[in-house]
């Protein structure tokens, strides 16, 4: 009991961190606020009058002291509403609750696309001829260096584009979901199968794998079902943090393919420092992180049942 | 089980990459891709999907990302065509008193929104009240008339009188453009959050849903009874709708053409035009108003010399820089006061400040830069050592930014010691780039229909009446006179002697530095006939488009 309501202080903490610093940030970023609003919406980039800021200034409670639009900000986020957008009018709720499954969606694809590359690379390259090794080392060693932005736009215009194998916008079908999934996957992947190979090297050389196989286990099923369920205790840890981090860079594989998602809000709202939409985001995100290590502890103790807390 | 499938995806990878290599050339069919079907006649039905690039935050307001979009659900009350020639729209026909300060509009009449209200002068004054209303304010519209606006009135339910403070000869022009679209006063009421994404006009089309992120789907407005008179046919459009859909990265959007995801994008690649001009029917929009320039800033640094200015315009072969960029795609603009396209434009300056680094040497002699050693010239133990800002991102292209960089190198070897600074979006917008002390020459520009600009971009920037736009921070008031009476005169000849006048002396100045016209471009599928770009801001107008059967065979 003790540990869970710890656990649950500290994500709260977490939240707060992240609220705290975002909205600190976008506030004291040189330039003002009411300014960049005026402008953007004209395409102007001139100094205002102060007669022009003032209605601004005053709807949107910029004329108050910083630390008491800290504190309405606090006062909203503990119940529940996080504003309304400066540039978009609506509730960030709204506007998140829009954006956010497509993103999910995404997420999820690109994590199980990777752990199942990844151990397929795992169970068929480990220990194997030196070319087959080399290969699947190699590729891992690559992959994991692939930036999403190339990677993407590569997938793009090879499979959509030129193959016309896939839909050049992605879209919301699951088939126009492969492709901006893969862009981020195959980094991953990388990644993971990195951190796998190592630990899956070492379970090999165990006296219980010698002792499997002289029991005349065939090679494949000692490797899966023994050596694998060891070697990928790390890959779990570090999914956790991967979740997280597929989340907040969505954003490139849904400007590649033309999706919908907070990524893209996650932009165009820091670039018009939208504080009520980038915190709002930022919020998300930070949850995602807390949830996804959660997840992990838990997949932990089914992986390995000797873990106990 | 020896062999890895997982390196299946590789060898299509690689595979995949040589096909891409040589995808580039096909073959030059050359002709005009829509022969085939020239001269259709119209087809109802079927829905455009048109690949747009910006996505506003609201869908009306005073970007030009929202002008495009109220095209389509708004109408104005005037329309403008080529040369600046203007033709009845919502208003059938307009007066003009003798001192210039009232203008009578007469509606056209049994107009109605899409929401049933009726379109009625009283309709029309609401809005005026709406835009320069400074809690609901459209600061473009602010721009163009804030200073003029005194008051309207509903003089009966077809005749609108608006009163200005002083005359304004460019108005219609002003009031042709998308910002000033005509919005249903009963939606209006409802407030900002329901308008930025629910506006109702009296427009071609409705707005029926916008997915953030993804599109705006429009449905055709059926009782539609109000095109300009420059439509190509009035009622309703010919097909039902259109996806107006936002794919910001060009490669994408291109590609959705090509593969006939997209039957219109907007903004062709210009690595792709070539190709693009072979296989469908492209439209350029060279946007008038103030080209793409460097203001130079007059009031701090090496540039309140004349001769340095002028110094810095023959050090570049800006002509070649932009072209190469540009893939010979976007025109070079020499005239730095106004674009090639805006009515009044003068011929004239369009070769103003050739490449001749002789000349620009010559004039940093004379302006007391010496050369040193190094390279750099100094004066008085200070290094000729200028700031150019320029926006990054969606504003500026990368081709924008290579131009500058071609520049730059050529600045250099005449001794100025050039450095290029990339301002991002919410930097400029928040006014970071606004003030003497934070550039030496900022690039900047405003699409408009008419010279009128000039006097938004111009006009003096005085303590009592301040003039943010004037980012050159030049004051001359002979030129702002020169601008106000080509303002204020409709006699077309003396306002073109005037606007000529009015340019003349900002180039002679070297107060700002052309360097290229912004553009924006459409390609369509050749079976979508008759999308045309309209002239006040390029503004696509899909009310006379319709799908062509193909010749026989399907």
């Amino acid at each position: 009991m003790k540990s869970v309501a710890l656990k649950i202080l500290g994500a709260l903490v977490v939240l707060w961190a992240a609220a705290t610093f975002t909205f600190f940030v976008q506030a004291a970023l040189p330039g003002d606020r009411a300014t960049l609003l005026l402008n953007q919406d004209s395409g102007q980039i001139k100094k205002r009058t102060a007669a022009e800021l003032a209605p601004i200034n005053e709807e949107f409670g910029f004329d108050k002291p910083l630390v008491q639009q800290y504190a309405d900000y606090l006062g909203g986020l503990a119940t529940g509403d996080l504003g309304i957008s400066y540039q978009k009018k609506a509730p960030v709720t709204e506007i998140i609750g829009e954006q956010i499954l497509p993103t999910v969606w995404l997420t999820l694809a690109a994590l199980v696309a990777a752990w199942v590359i990844a151990l397929l690379l795992t169970l068929f390259t480990t220990r194997r001829s030196r070319v087959v090794k080399t290969l699947g080392s190699g590729f891992e060693t690559l992959s994991a260096a692939l930036p999403h932005y190339w990677l993407g736009v590569i997938l793009l215009v090879v499979f959509a584009i030129q193959l016309s194998i896939f839909p050049v916008e992605g879209g919301t079908s699951l088939y126009g979901l492969i492709l901006p999934a893969l862009t981020l996957a195959i980094p991953l992947a990388g990644f993971l199968g990195q951190v796998t190979r190592d630990e899956f090297e070492n379970v090999l050389d165990e006296p219980f794998i010698t002792s499997a196989r002289a029991r005349g286990m065939g090679d494949f099923e000692v490797r899966w079902r023994h050596a694998l369920r060891h070697a990928v205790l790390p890959a779990i840890t570090l999914s956790g943090w991967a979740l997280g981090a597929l989340f907040s860079g969505a954003v490139i594989a849904e400007i590649v393919f033309a999706r919908q998602g907070i990524g893209q809000i996650l932009v165009t709202a820091a670039n018009a420092r939208d504080v009520p939409v980038v915190a709002g985001i930022v919020m998300v995100v930070a949850f995602v992180y807390v949830i996804a290590n959660l997840l992990v502890d838990l997949a932990y103790r089914i992986v390995d049942p000797r873990i106990q807390t | 089980m020896r062999t890895p499938k997982t390196l299946l995806p590789l060898a299509l990878l690689a595979a995949g990459l040589t096909l891409a290599a040589c995808g580039g050339n096909d073959s030059a069919s050359g002709g005009d891709p829509g022969a085939a079907f020239a001269g259709a006649t119209p087809v109802k039905g079927g829905t455009i999907s048109y690949g747009h690039e910006q996505e506003p935050p609201c869908l009306i307001g005073g970007w030009v990302q929202q002008a495009y979009i109220e095209r389509q659900f708004a109408d104005s009350l005037v329309s403008q065509v080529k040369e600046g020639e203007i033709v009845p729209w919502l208003a059938t026909k307009w007066k003009v008193s003798d001192d210039q300060k009232t203008w009578t509009f007469t509606l056209k009449p049994g107009v109605k929104f899409t929401d049933g209200t009726p379109l009625n002068a009283a309709a029309v004054k609401t809005n005026f009240e709406t835009w320069l209303n400074p809690k609901s304010l459209n600061p473009t519209v602010d721009a163009y008339i804030g200073e003029y606006y005194k008051s309207s009135k509903a003089l009966n339910d077809t005749t609108f009188e608006l009163t200005l403070t002083k005359p304004y000869a460019p108005l219609l022009s002003a009031l042709s453009q998308g910002y000033f679209g005509i919005l249903s006063p009963k939606q209006l009421a409802k407030g900002p959050q329901v308008n930025c994404e629910q506006p109702v006009g009296s427009g071609p089309f409705i707005v029926k849903k916008w997915n953030r992120g993804k599109n705006i789907e429009f449905v055709k407005n059926p009782n539609y009874n109000s095109a300009p008179a420059n439509a190509k046919h009035q009622g309703p459009a010919y097909v039902d709708g259109i996806t107006w859909k936002f794919l910001g990265d060009q490669t994408v959007r291109y590609g959705s053409l090509t593969s006939g995801e997209s039957n219109v994008i907007y903004n062709v690649p210009t690595v792709n035009w070539k190709d693009a001009k072979q296989k469908f029917e492209v439209q350029q929009y060279i946007t008038p108003g103030r080209p793409v320039t460097f203001s130079l800033n007059t009031v701090k640094g090496p540039f309140t010399d004349k001769l340095v200015r002028q110094a810095f315009g023959y050090a570049a072969d800006r002509k070649a820089a932009v072209e190469s960029a540009f893939n010979d795609v976007i025109p070079y603009n020499g005239n730095g006061a106004l674009s090639q396209s805006t009515p009044d434009y003068d011929k004239g300056l369009a070769d103003a400040y050739p490449y001749d680094p002789e000349k620009a040497a010559q004039l940093l002699d004379q302006a007391g830069w010496k050369e040193n050693g190094d390279g750099v010239r100094e004066k008085d133990g200070k290094k000729l050592t200028v700031n150019l800002v320029y926006p990054a991102g969606a504003v500026f292209s990368a081709e924008g930014a290579t131009a500058l960089q071609n520049i730059q190198e050529q600045l250099k070897q005449v001794g100025f010691d050039a450095k290029l600074t990339a301002a991002t979006q919410s930097e400029v917008f928040s006014g970071k780039y606004s003030t003497p002390d934070s550039y030496d020459a900022i690039t900047w520009y405003w699409t408009s229909p008419t010279a009128g600009v000039l006097y938004i971009v111009w006009r003096q920037n005085l303590k009592d009446r301040p003039n943010g736009n004037n980012s050159s921070f030049y004051n001359n008031p002979t030129l702002e006179n020169t601008i106000e009476k080509a303002n204020s005169t409709l006699d077309p000849a003396e306002q073109k002697a005037l606007y000529a006048k009015a340019q003349k002396i900002i180039v002679d100045e070297a107060a700002a530095i052309g360097l290229y016209t912004q553009t924006t471009s459409l390609a369509s599928e050749p079976k979508l006939r008759d999308v045309w770009i309209e002239n006040s801001q390029g503004e696509p107008v899909f009310h006379d488009a319709f799908f062509a059967k193909e010749g026989g065979d399907s």
